[in-house]
C-alpha cells in the first residue's frame, strides 16, 4: 500500500464532500440532507468527490450532466437517489429507500473510494477543445493587431458601454442549472459587464417537476384545516430562510432555521424569535441585505407585504378573520425587509396554527400559498415570480443578485406546475 | 538567528497555527460531533486534499496557479520574521519591522487576484477583482493602525514597540488601534465577515476551480495569514512577551491565542458583507477613525 | 561590505534586469504587470541589502498595490476577457527602441561620470532614523507641507465620498442611470 492508499484510509471518517444535483421534487430531501454530519453539501464539483443526483430528469441525456461529473476532481464517485438512472451518467451507484439510506451508500463508497483512490470513474467526455486553435499573428493572439481574432472558435468579448459611460466588455455565459449556489434548476443566461448583469434570460430548467405539496391546491376547491395549512406555510418559510442563511454565509444560523423546520408545534414561536434576534446580532441586515433588490411593484404576495401593502387572500376569508387575522406588514421592499416579513409571517402562521383548532378553511377557488396568491384559472405566483426575474436582475452585481433571487424565492419546479382546475 | 533554525522555527510556528486555526474553526463552525472531532478533523481533511487530484481548467495561467498557494504561504511566514516571541528570540528583528509586515500583508492582494486569475474561469475571477476592491479600502487604514504603535517606542523595530508597552500596553494607551486592526486584520485574512472573495454566492469564488493539494495548501497558507496577524497583533497592541511570572514564549503564544480565537470566532459569528458595503466601510468610517487613532497617539506623544 | 551581501546584491540586480525583460517578453497583461512587480521588489531588496530597510520595504509595499491596479486597468479596458487571451505585449517599436537606446546610454553615462563618494557609512548608524532625521530636519518644509496637502486631501475625499452633506444626502432624489446609453443621452 502506497502513500496515497495510506492517505486514503486516513481520509475515511472525514464529512463526505458532496456535490448535488438537484433535478424535480427532491429540493426539500436535498435541503435536509446539509443537516446530516456525515456529509458536506459543497458548492464546486472541483472540491467534491461523489457526485449526488436526486430527483426527476427527462428521459435521455441531459443538459450539462456529464460535464459537471467530468468536473469533479478525481477521484470520483456517482450516487442516483431514487428514480431511474440517468442515461448521461452510466456508472452511477444506485440507491432507494429513504435519507439514512442514502447516507450510508454514500458514506460507503467514499470510504470504497478512498481504499483505492485510482479507481474512480474515468471522464465522460473526451478532452479536447471545443475547436481547433486557430489563432493567427506573431504570439498567436488570433489577430493581426495586439488582440483579436476568435482563438478556440469563440470570439473574443465584444465590448459595450457601460451604464457609467465607460466601454467594457461583454462576458455572455450560462450560469445554472446545476449550480448549488442557485435553486434547483434555475438557468440563467446571462451577459455580464464586469459582475454587473447586463442581460438575464431565464432558460429552460431540464428537469421534470416534482409532485409538490399540494396542500393549498387542494384548499383551492375543498375547505382544508387551517393549522395544517399555517404549519405548512411556517415549515416552508423556515426553509427559505435556512437557503437565504446559506448563501449569506451565515452557516450556523442556517442549520438552526433548518433544525427548526423539523421541530416546530402551533404556538412555539420563542424559538422563531430568538433566531430573529440572532440574526439581528449577526448583521445580516446591516452588512448583506439592506437596499438590495427594492421592489416598486412587486406581485401580490410576501414581496408586496415586505413594501407595506397588505394584500392578502387570507384576508377575505370568513374563517380566518373568525381567528382575527390581520395581514403581517414591512415597509422597506428590499431584501431585508422581506426576510423580516419571513421570520415575522412564520411567527405568525405558528400562532394561528395554535388558535384554529379544529377549524377549516378553504374551497373558495383562491388561496394565499406560502409564496403568493394562488387562484383558479390563474398562473401559479411562482411563475409570475419568475417572469418577473430577469427585469429585477438586469442591471444588478452578482452578489446581489443571488441574494434577490432567494429573497423573492424563486422556484423553476414549481413554476412548471399547472393548477389543476 | 541560525538560518536553518528560522525556518524550521517560522514553518513550525505557522503549520501548528493552521492546525489550531482549523481545531478552532471546527469548534465554533456548524457540525458538531463533540470535542474528539474537533483535533481529528482537520487531519482527516488534509489526509483527503492529499489523496484529491489536483483539477485543470481550459487554458489556466498553469505556473500563476502554482505560484499564488506558495506566495500566500511566503508571506505569512515573511510577516511572522518580523515579530520576538521572547525579549532575545526573533528571526530577524529588523530596524523597519513593522513595514516589513506591512509590505507581506499588502501583496496579500497580489497572491488572492493570481489565485482567483489563473484558472481562467469567471467566479474567480470576480473573486479576485473584489479582493482587490477590498484591498484597496482596507490599505490605508491597516497601515495606519500598525504605524502608529510605532510612535510611543519611536522605532519601527517590533522589538522596541513591545519593550515601549512596559508598563502600559498599546491596546490602552491607543483604544482604537486594536479594534480597527482585527477588522481590518479579518479583511486581509478575507476572514469571517470579509469572505468576499471566497463567498458562497460564487460557489467558492478564488478557489472554485482549485482542488487537491492546491486547495489544501491555499487553506493553510491563509490560516498562516491570520496566525501572523494574530502574533503580530498581539506583539504590537497587547505587549507581546511582556507579562508576570509566565515565560516570555508563553505569554507571546496565550495573547496569540486570543487573538486567534477572536478571529475564528467572527467566521462563524456574521454575515458575508457586500463587496459595496465593505468599500463604504473602509473609505467613510475605518479611514477616518484610523486617522485619529494617529492624531491621538501622536499628540499624547508630544 | 562582506562577500555575502556583495552577492546577494549581484543576485537581486540580476533578477530586477531579467524580470524587467519578461515583462516584454510575456503574451499576458497580468503576467506583464506581476513581472514589473518582481522587478521592483528586486530593486527594493537591493535597497534592504543596502541597509535602507525603510526605502526598501515601502518601495516593495508601494509597488504591490500599484502593480495590480495597473493589471485591473489594462485588462479591463482591453478588448480581451480576463486578459486570458495571448496579445502582444509589445508596440510602436521603433520610438520603443530609440528610447530604450536612449536612456541606456544615458545612465550608463552618469554610471561612468559621476562622482560616488566613497566613504561607508559609520557602523552602527541606523537608517530608518537618519531618513527621519533628514526628512524632518533641513527637509521639513517640503516634506511638511507635502504631508499636510496629501492628509487634507484624504479628509477631503472621504468628505466627498460620504453620502451626507450640508444639503442633505447625496443621493437624496437622485435616479440611477439606465442601462441603455442612448436613453441615457436623450
Amino acid at each position: 500500500m502506497g502513500l496515497r492508499g495510506w492517505l486514503g484510509r486516513l481520509a475515511v471518517g472525514v464529512e463526505v464532500p458532496v456535490f448535488p444535483v438537484v433535478g424535480g421534487g427532491a429540493r426539500e430531501a436535498i435541503q435536509d440532507l446539509r443537516l446530516r454530519p456525515e456529509l458536506e453539501l459543497v458548492d464546486s464539483p472541483r472540491h467534491a468527490a461523489v457526485m449526488l443526483v436526486v430527483g426527476a430528469f427527462p428521459p435521455g441525456d441531459v443538459d450539462g450532466l456529464a460535464q459537471v461529473h467530468d468536473q469533479l476532481a478525481p477521484p470520483r464517485r456517482t450516487v442516483r437517489w431514487g428514480g431511474e438512472p440517468v442515461a448521461s451518467l452510466p456508472d452511477a451507484v444506485v440507491v432507494d429507500g429513504g435519507e439514512d439510506a442514502v447516507v450510508a451508500a454514500i458514506t460507503e463508497t467514499f470510504a470504497e473510494l478512498m481504499s483505492d483512490p485510482d479507481r474512480g470513474e474515468p471522464p465522460i467526455l473526451p478532452d479536447v477543445d471545443p475547436v481547433e486553435w486557430r489563432g493567427v499573428g506573431p504570439y498567436g493572439q488570433g489577430g493581426m493587431g495586439m488582440t483579436g481574432g476568435t482563438p478556440y472558435g469563440r470570439p473574443m468579448a465584444e465590448r459595450g458601454p457601460a451604464r457609467d459611460g465607460l466601454e467594457l466588455d461583454r462576458v455572455p455565459i450560462t450560469i445554472g442549472p446545476w449550480l448549488p449556489t442557485l435553486p434547483p434548476g434555475l438557468r440563467l443566461d446571462v451577459v455580464f459587464q464586469g459582475d454587473v448583469l447586463q442581460e438575464v434570460e431565464v432558460g429552460p430548467a431540464p428537469i421534470v417537476p416534482g409532485e409538490g405539496s399540494d396542500l393549498f391546491v387542494r384548499a383551492l376547491t375543498e375547505p382544508v384545516p387551517i393549522a395544517e395549512m399555517e404549519l405548512a406555510r411556517a415549515r416552508h418559510h423556515l426553509r427559505l430562510l435556512a437557503e437565504i442563511l446559506r448563501v449569506e454565509d451565515l452557516a450556523v444560523a442556517s442549520r438552526r432555521a433548518l433544525r427548526l423546520v423539523h421541530g416546530i408545534r402551533p404556538g412555539a414561536t420563542g424559538e422563531v424569535e430568538r433566531l430573529a434576534a440572532a440574526l439581528v446580532r449577526a448583521g445580516l441586515y446591516a452588512l448583506a441585505l439592506r437596499g438590495v433588490g427594492r421592489l416598486d411593484r412587486p406581485p401580490p404576495g410576501p414581496a408586496a407585504r415586505a413594501t407595506g401593502v397588505a394584500v392578502d387572500a387570507r384576508s377575505d376569508d370568513p374563517e380566518y378573520r373568525k381567528l382575527g387575522f390581520e395581514p403581517v406588514t414591512v415597509e422597506g421592499g428590499d431584501a431585508a425587509a422581506r426576510v423580516r416579513l419571513l421570520l415575522a409571517e412564520t411567527v405568525q402562521a405558528l400562532e394561528l396554527a395554535a388558535k384554529a383548532g379544529p377549524a377549516r378553511a378553504g374551497g373558495r377557488g383562491v388561496v394565499e400559498a406560502p409564496r403568493g396568491r394562488l387562484e383558479v384559472g390563474e398562473p401559479p405566483p411562482e411563475r409570475t415570480l419568475l417572469d418577473l426575474a430577469p427585469e429585477v436582475l438586469v442591471g444588478q452585481e452578482w452578489g446581489d443578485a443571488v441574494t434577490i433571487i432567494h429573497t423573492l424565492d424563486l422556484d423553476v419546479e414549481a413554476a412548471g406546475r399547472e393548477i389543476p382546475v | 538567528m541560525n538560518p536553518v533554525v528560522s525556518v524550521l522555527f517560522v514553518g513550525g510556528v505557522l503549520g501548528i497555527g493552521a492546525y489550531v486555526v482549523a481545531v478552532l474553526d471546527r469548534a465554533f463552525g456548524p457540525v458538531s460531533r463533540g470535542p474528539r472531532d474537533w483535533f481529528v478533523w482537520p487531519i482527516r481533511r488534509a489526509a483527503f486534499l492529499a489523496v484529491q487530484r489536483r483539477t485543470e481548467t481550459e487554458r489556466p495561467d498553469a505556473e500563476a496557479w502554482i505560484l499564488a498557494p506558495a506566495l500566500l504561504a511566503a508571506l505569512a511566514a515573511a510577516g511572522l520574521t518580523a515579530v520576538p516571541v521572547t525579549p532575545s528570540l526573533a528571526v530577524a528583528d529588523v530596524s523597519a519591522g513593522v513595514v516589513l509586515f506591512g509590505a507581506a500583508m499588502i501583496i496579500v492582494m497580489v497572491a488572492v487576484f493570481l489565485q482567483g486569475w489563473s484558472p481562467n474561469s469567471l467566479f474567480p475571477l470576480i473573486g479576485a477583482y473584489r479582493f482587490a476592491a477590498m484591498a484597496l479600502s482596507f490599505g490605508i487604514p491597516f497601515s495606519l493602525v500598525v504605524l502608529t504603535t510605532a510612535i510611543p517606542a519611536e522605532s519601527l523595530s517590533v522589538g522596541a514597540i513591545v519593550a515601549s508597552q512596559e508598563g502600559l500596553w498599546n491596546v490602552v494607551r491607543q483604544p482604537l488601534g486594536l479594534p480597527v486592526y482585527l477588522v481590518t486584520g479579518a479583511a486581509v485574512a478575507f476572514w469571517g465577515p470579509f469572505r468576499i472573495p471566497e463567498g458562497t454566492d460564487l460557489a467558492g469564488g478564488a478557489v472554485l476551480e482549485a482542488s487537491g493539494s492546491a486547495r489544501a495548501v491555499w487553506r493553510i497558507a491563509r490560516a498562516g495569514v491570520l496566525v501572523t496577524l494574530s502574533v503580530m497583533g498581539a506583539a504590537i497592541f497587547l505587549g507581546g512577551h511582556l507579562g508576570p511570572v509566565l515565560p516570555g514564549w508563553a505569554w507571546t503564544a496565550l495573547k496569540t491565542l486570543v487573538l486567534l480565537a477572536v478571529f475564528v470566532w467572527s467566521g462563524h459569528a456574521f454575515a458575508r458583507m457586500r463587496v459595496e458595503r465593505f468599500v463604504w466601510f473602509g473609505w467613510v468610517v475605518l479611514l477616518p477613525v484610523a486617522l485619529v487613532d494617529v492624531f491621538a497617539s501622536g499628540i499624547l506623544a508630544l | 561590505m562582506s562577500v555575502l551581501g556583495v552577492t546577494a546584491i549581484v543576485v537581486f540586480g540580476v533578477a530586477s534586469v531579467v524580470t524587467g525583460w519578461l515583462v516584454f517578453r510575456t503574451d499576458s497583461m497580468v503576467r506583464a504587470a506581476y513581472w514589473l512587480m518582481a522587478s521592483f521588489v528586486g530593486v527594493g531588496a537591493m535597497l534592504v541589502t543596502l541597509d535602507s530597510q525603510f526605502l526598501g520595504l515601502i518601495l516593495i509595499l508601494m509597488m504591490a498595490g500599484e502593480m495590480t491596479i495597473m493589471a485591473i486597468f489594462m485588462v479591463m479596458y482591453m478588448m480581451n476577457p480576463a486578459g486570458l487571451n495571448p496579445m502582444v505585449m509589445v508596440h510602436q517599436h521603433r520610438t520603443a527602441i530609440a528610447a530604450g537606446v536612449g536612456s541606456f546610454l544615458l545612465l550608463a553615462t552618469v554610471a561612468l561620470v559621476a562622482d560616488f563618494p566613497a566613504d561607508p557609512a559609520p557602523a552602527g548608524a541606523d537608517p530608518t532614523a537618519e531618513l527621519g532625521f533628514e526628512l524632518l530636519g533641513r527637509s521639513m518644509l517640503v516634506f511638511e507641507s507635502a504631508g499636510v496637502a496629501l492628509l487634507a486631501v484624504m479628509i477631503g475625499a472621504v468628505a466627498v465620498a460620504g453620502k451626507w452633506g450640508r444639503f442633505g444626502d447625496a443621493d437624496a432624489g437622485s435616479v440611477e442611470p439606465p442601462l441603455d446609453p442612448e436613453e441615457a443621452a436623450s
